[in-house]
């Protein structure tokens, strides 16, 4: 690969852009930047956005949106702490294995109105994000969990750190999710380039038409992309209550922008057939370096929406420039 | 003559109230006046089913096993929804209630209903609503000024009178919370002066989370930092989590407005030293027993008429803590000092 083809590839430009930002804030705050706390905080704050953005880019490749994932993941949650609260059955295994198969479950309606009903997929996440919502808070409850209040093993798990390092005040220490947002990945990665499944879900997001004509089966790819992406909405719901303690209702949605750009910073195009693992980590831990480092710059809170939009700006706009060029190269060459 | 006693009576035992304040947790205050007609005594809160609401109807309880002629009880709707809760008055209305005591969702939309339970000759208070118009009495459990003034000495003296220090808010708009914290901040430099404020007003949104994510960014930015206080009840939880995860639960003090049901898991690690608030048990008992006071013909002229008040006037119920002496402001709001203090060794008594 030559450095004109490393610099057309969006995943080269969004490192180097990181880099470049860490470098200025490294610079302007080495103290406060530079420090193990703060890459444990940034690494902390990827752990559920990241998780979810690896299902937004299945979606994304494949053509598809999702915004509905954070009703999922917010619904596993709360229906999971309740049966667990019920039941008297304080596991943390458990709690996985039911988030998981709510979000399967919640996926797969996604799957049957876009996979059979062939409905548009903003339109159909769209209405499910509210009606499961809605479903959720009218007929489960709209209370506020506290974990500790009604379990002992799913609060503790709160404290489960894979790494400690002391400091000279206090410590800094790494959630034991961070090791699963690892393995997600590589899941995904897996699925994405070394199946004949990932073949169709890239191959329906670049040309559906051409797809079915190459003999891949588009509905039971689509079941599969949107059951799969709601089980790991579901698992990023657990996550999400272990992190913060707490199954609160009203929480989690509001999210999906955020996730939605970091996948397409990370390079992942919005019409389909373009994305990756590696593009989709970067743009989410770019997203979270900008939300949670842009403070020690002195930035005022209002300002990280801001750059954040131009960043989306930017990160759509070159693909779409590149593509625009290439388009009159190709006319002028007729 | 026998009511001119009973108000001398009122008054002195006022006093003697705030004596009463350290008394003995879940028993009933018992009753002051012997009252032998028949109430039918509704309390509206804002929601049912919440931990809150349910210590407050045990106050109702207790109220109604003191004065066994009064039938009183609690009602609410099952969701934290305005027009329901109009709903629920407009019921009370139609059943012919004496007395409501009303803990608004949202104050401007129950004034219409209020006013027509007022028109229907029922005695109307409310409780956490300071502004309502279309009441007898409104009863809030202490005064802003002071309740940010107790936190910021709760803060000083477990940091020594010494050090950094930053406060969370709701958000800038929350008129409690902004009270609690200016005063605070006010009691700080005139009392405090080795203490420091860093950065501006922290917004949490009533989001544990934000204030989680908030306070990891204070302690890189500010690395001496050593005290917290937090407003929303949510405050402390997430600042709390993040000070046990930075491992600094003996370095960082956190006091702050929150519920044990809220912070329980943080106090006894210290990564939560205190946590204020005030009994909802006894804020519902007192509610009721303005109203009954009206009911009975017993309050006070000069405080039905608002003619040559003192401005602040002993008035109160002695065995119901911190109600014992309330002041009266603008003729409407009465302001007990009602706040309870919670840390690691009294953590146990508080259910909700």
């Amino acid at each position: 690969m030559n450095w004109r083809a490393l610099f057309a590839r969006q995943e080269f430009i969004i490192l180097l852009v990181l880099i470049a930002l860490c470098a200025v804030i490294a610079i302007i705050n080495p103290t406060a930047f530079l420090s193990v706390q703060n890459l444990f905080r940034i690494l902390r704050a990827c752990i559920v956005i990241g998780i979810f953005a690896l299902g937004t880019l299945m979606v994304l490749i494949s053509g598809g949106i999702d915004v509905s994932f954070p009703a999922i993941a917010i619904t596993a949650l709360y229906i999971s702490t309740r049966i667990i609260v019920d039941t008297g059955i304080d596991s943390v295994p458990l709690a996985f294995l039911l988030g998981a198969l709510i979000g399967l479950g919640l996926g797969l309606i996604n799957g049957v109105f876009i996979g059979i009903f062939r409905l548009p997929t903003l339109i159909v996440t769209l209405g499910t994000l509210n009606l499961f919502r809605g479903a959720l808070l009218f007929f489960v409850g709209s209370e506020r969990i506290r974990l500790s209040e009604v379990t002992t093993n799913l609060a503790d798990a709160s404290r489960l750190n894979l790494i400690t390092v002391p400091l000279a005040r206090g410590e800094a220490s790494l959630h034991f999710t961070f090791a699963l947002l690892i393995a997600l990945a590589l899941l995904v990665w897996f699925i994405l380039s070394r199946t004949m499944l990932g073949r169709a879900i890239y191959a329906i997001g670049g040309d559906r038409e051409a797809a079915e004509r190459a003999g891949f089966n588009i509905v039971r790819t689509q079941f599969f992309i949107y059951g799969f992406v709601g089980l790991l909405a579901g698992i990023g719901g657990i996550v999400f209550g272990i992190l913060s303690r707490e199954a609160d209702p009203f929480s989690i949605v509001g999210t999906e922008l955020d996730v939605i750009a970091a996948v397409v910073l990370g390079g992942a195009l919005i019409t389909g057939g373009r994305g990756t693992v590696i593009g989709t980590l970067l743009g989410v831990l770019l997203i979270t370096v900008i939300s949670s480092n842009l403070v020690l710059l002195g930035i005022p809170t209002e300002w990280q929406r801001f750059v954040i939009g131009v960043l989306i700006i930017i990160g759509v706009g070159i693909p779409a420039l590149q593509a625009l060029r290439k388009r009159r190269l190709r006319v002028q060459t007729a | 003559m026998l009511r001119r006693l009973l108000i001398a009576a009122l008054l002195l035992s006022g006093i003697l109230g705030v004596v009463g304040l350290a008394m003995a947790q879940d028993a009933t205050p018992g009753a002051l006046f012997n009252v032998t007609n028949e109430y039918t005594m509704a309390t509206v809160v804002k929601v049912t089913g919440i931990a809150w609401f349910d210590r407050m109807e045990q106050g109702i309880g207790w109220f109604g096993q003191d004065f066994p002629s009064v039938t009183a009880f609690q009602q609410g709707p099952a969701e934290a929804d305005a027009a329901q809760q109009v709903q629920v008055i407009e019921d009370l209305i139609a059943q012919g209630v004496d007395s409501l005591c009303v803990i608004p969702f949202q104050p401007e939309t129950v004034e219409p209903v209020l006013q027509r339970a007022r028109e229907a000759g029922i005695v109307v208070i409310t409780h956490e609503s300071s502004a309502q118009q279309n009441i007898d009495f409104d009863i809030e459990a202490f005064d802003n000024a002071a309740f940010g003034r107790n936190l910021m000495d709760n803060l000083a003296a477990r940091m020594g009178g010494e050090g950094e220090y930053t406060v969370f808010v709701g958000s800038l708009t929350s008129k409690t919370h902004n009270e609690w914290v200016d005063s605070a901040i006010a009691h700080q430099i005139a009392t405090y002066p080795n203490m420091t404020l860093v950065g501006d007003k922290n917004e949490s949104f009533d989001d544990p989370q934000v204030a989680y994510e908030r306070m990891q960014e204070l302690l890189v930015q500010f690395p001496n930092l050593r005290g917290v206080q937090g407003s929303a009840s949510t405050d402390v939880a997430g600042v709390g989590q993040a000070v046990e995860e930075a491992g600094l639960q003996d370095e960082i003090v956190v006091v702050g407005t929150s519920l044990p049901s809220i912070a329980r898991d943080l106090i006894p690690t210290g990564a939560v030293d205190m946590i204020s608030f005030w009994d909802p048990a006894y804020a519902g008992y007192a509610c009721n027993m303005i109203a009954l006071t009206m009911l009975e013909g017993q309050m006070p002229a000069s405080l039905l008429d608002g003619s040559g008040l003192p401005p602040f006037l002993s008035f109160g119920f002695p065995n119901l803590p911190g109600y014992g002496s309330m002041s009266l402001v603008d003729g409407k709001v009465f302001y007990g000092s009602a706040w309870v203090e919670v840390t690691a060794e009294n953590l146990a008594d508080y259910a909700f």
